[in-house]
């Protein structure tokens, strides 16, 4: 893929909900390009559409009618099991409440999408401790996610998001439940991946600190992309 | 971390649920390999090494109907047949009992052990009953149940026949499958009776079990057409036209083990989707980590499925080594000799542990299956 050549690419994108007769409009029209490498802030009030959209480009949703390519793959025509297999190659996920598996240490939590793949035990334990040393957690591993602070499990939700080592990173108000200095931290992180690492990173956020960190920020407001 | 370590801390994450499901389903495992062995012990009783040489001789209307004694020298000499005795069941109460726990036979008892070849006596008691008409034996398991003695008195009182019997036990014997009986003398019960020339039934051994169908066809045919027609048959279709009176007892105990494997279901049914419930959030971000639903599906399965084993392992491995260490004999009070746990039973207990723990994964993996990933997520919130 050439540099210029956008990893997103979204082109007359819409998404309706029905709710009983009526019929809710989410996303209406929605075109854009994300670079790869770029660290996107997707801001807007809530019920603005921002996280459809993110999951949208995630394959996590379906859009209602328009396209979105990434990495030149049209997510919305892909069946269930084929976006499984792509999400789990090509998609990092954070979530605002971490959910990171209760019984399971740093170490398991983060190794889980590498299951899914045909590395061995010791090649899985190499790419986690990679992925735990790069959010600055390797001394954590053994760790259950309720003897971690929320800034480290939300570190170890990156790791996990990481481990597959995913072109794209997608965060979905990653700082909200976390205190000021855990939320820098976090946020160093995922611009760190952008810019050290050439990840793309969308990052969907209420706050303007946050998207400070981003190399781009929109703005979405009832379903259009704000002028 | 495996796949299979994954799915048991998954299964183990909260504890005291999986105890309780592990019970439940042990509990109830128990009680249905209870039913079974119940039903098998009531269907198809033991059989011990000399049953398929011997054939049970009865009248061919009824087994209260009683056979002429003169029937014995015609017997003998039917080919195929080895030995015959008398055998008539006296039906006394013993001690005043209301429920006297051992029966006791009339026999000829210089016959009898060639009959009865598995019973074992020590040493010269055989002769001494043989030789005293008024004497008898007794099971192992009576004279220990009542604490008797050689030398000791056997009064039984008569309900259908009119008569009472006082005994001397000289032998005890062992080595049936039954050793509860009393045998005595017919010619003593004919006496009691005061010339009483019909007998019960007779008892047979063929000269081997090929012989044995050959030997009943020509029983039941050197009779046929006569004033005491017989029905000759071999022990375990005697033993069986008993149990045909158990017919509701069997439908009672069938439809308990399917209660029982119903709620079973039901509980099972309930704790998973619990279990699973709970689990939303996470089988959520699973898929969006890239999970499929057939993996989903199998985490599900395999969870159920093992704590449905192990109940399975709990609650059958349980019952098994229970009824194999326990007296049922005395327990049951003599109703039941043997309360064995077959392979079969086991099996059979294992298969429903099996079934239980598919079908009750089946609701809530379809659940999770139909949520999609943006709901799940959005209960994260």
């Amino acid at each position: 893929m050439a540099a210029t050549e956008p990893l997103v690419t979204i082109r007359g994108l819409s998404k309706l909900y029905s709710q009983g007769e009526i019929q809710v409009t989410a996303l209406d029209d929605i075109s854009l390009d994300i670079q790869s490498g770029e660290f996107l802030a997707l801001m807007g009030p809530s019920g603005s559409g921002k996280s459809t959209l993110l999951h949208i480009i995630a394959g996590v949703d379906k859009p209602t009618c328009g396209e979105c390519h990434v990495g030149g793959i049209d997510v919305a025509r892909l069946d269930e099991s084929a976006l499984a297999d792509w999400r789990n190659q090509n998609v990092g996920f954070v979530f605002q409440s971490f959910n990171l598996i209760p019984v399971l240490t740093a170490f398991e939590n983060v190794e889980l999408p590498l299951l899914l793949t045909r590395l061995n035990s010791k090649q899985r334990r190499e790419h986690v401790m990679t992925a735990l040393d790069l959010v600055g957690l390797a001394d954590r591993a053994k760790h259950l996610p309720k003897q971690m602070s929320g800034g480290q499990e939300q570190r170890t939700a990156i790791a996990r998001s990481l481990v597959t080592d995913p072109r794209l990173v997608v965060a979905d108000e990653p700082t909200g439940n976390l205190d000021a200095q855990s939320a820098q931290d976090v946020l160093g992180i995922l611009q760190s991946l952008s810019q050290q690492a050439g990840k793309t990173v969308i990052m969907v956020t209420h706050d303007p600190k946050a998207a400070a960190y981003g190399s781009r920020s929109i703005h979405l407001e009832k379903g259009r992309l704000a002028e | 971390m495996t796949i299979a370590g994954f799915i048991s801390k998954n299964a183990l994450r909260n504890k005291r649920r999986a105890a309780l499901s592990v019970m439940s389903v042990a509990v109830s495992l128990f009680l249905f390999v209870t039913l079974l062995v119940t039903m098998r012990e009531f269907m198809l009783p033991p059989e011990d090494v000399g049953a398929s040489l011997r054939i049970a001789v009865r009248s061919k209307v009824s087994l209260a109907v009683p056979l002429p004694a003169r029937q014995l020298p015609l017997l003998e000499k039917i080919e195929g047949v080895d030995a015959v005795t008398p055998f008539t069941y006296f039906g006394g109460k013993f001690r005043g009992e209301d429920f006297t726990t051992f029966a006791q036979f009339a026999v000829d008892p210089a016959r009898f052990t060639n009959v009865f070849v598995d019973v074992k006596s020590p040493a010269g008691q055989l002769d001494a009953w043989i030789k005293d008409r008024t004497s008898c034996i007794v099971g192992k398991d009576t004279l220990d149940r009542y604490k008797l003695k050689i030398g000791d008195r056997m009064k039984v009182t008569g309900t259908f026949y009119p008569c009472d019997l006082d005994m001397k036990i000289v032998g005890e014997y062992s080595g049936t499958l039954d050793d509860r009986s009393v045998f005595f003398h017919h010619k003593f019960l004919d006496e009691s009776l005061s010339g009483n020339n019909v007998v019960g039934a007779w008892w047979v051994r063929a000269h081997s079990a090929e012989d044995a169908p050959q030997a009943i066809a020509r029983i039941n045919q050197a009779f046929a057409n006569s004033s005491a027609e017989v029905r000759a048959e071999t022990e375990r279709a005697f033993q069986m036209s008993f149990v045909s009176m158990w017919g509701n007892i069997k439908v009672l105990i069938g439809s308990i083990a399917t209660v029982v494997v119903f709620t079973l279901l039901l509980v099972a049914v309930s704790t998973m989707s619990m279990a699973i419930r709970e689990r939303f959030r996470e089988l959520a971000v699973l898929k969006a980590l890239g999970f499929r639903r057939r993996e989903i599906f199998t985490f599900i399965l395999a969870e159920s499925f093992g704590l449905a084993m192990a109940g399975a392992v709990a609650g059958a491995g349980g019952a098994w080594l229970f009824f194999h260490n326990i007296d049922i004999s005395k327990i049951s009070n003599g109703i039941f000799i043997y309360f064995e746990v077959t392979p079969k039973i086991m099996g059979t207990a294992f298969l429903v542990a099996s079934l239980l723990g598919v079908v009750a994964a089946i609701a809530p993996a379809i659940s999770v299956a139909r949520t999609s990933v943006v709901d799940g997520l959005k209960t994260l919130d």
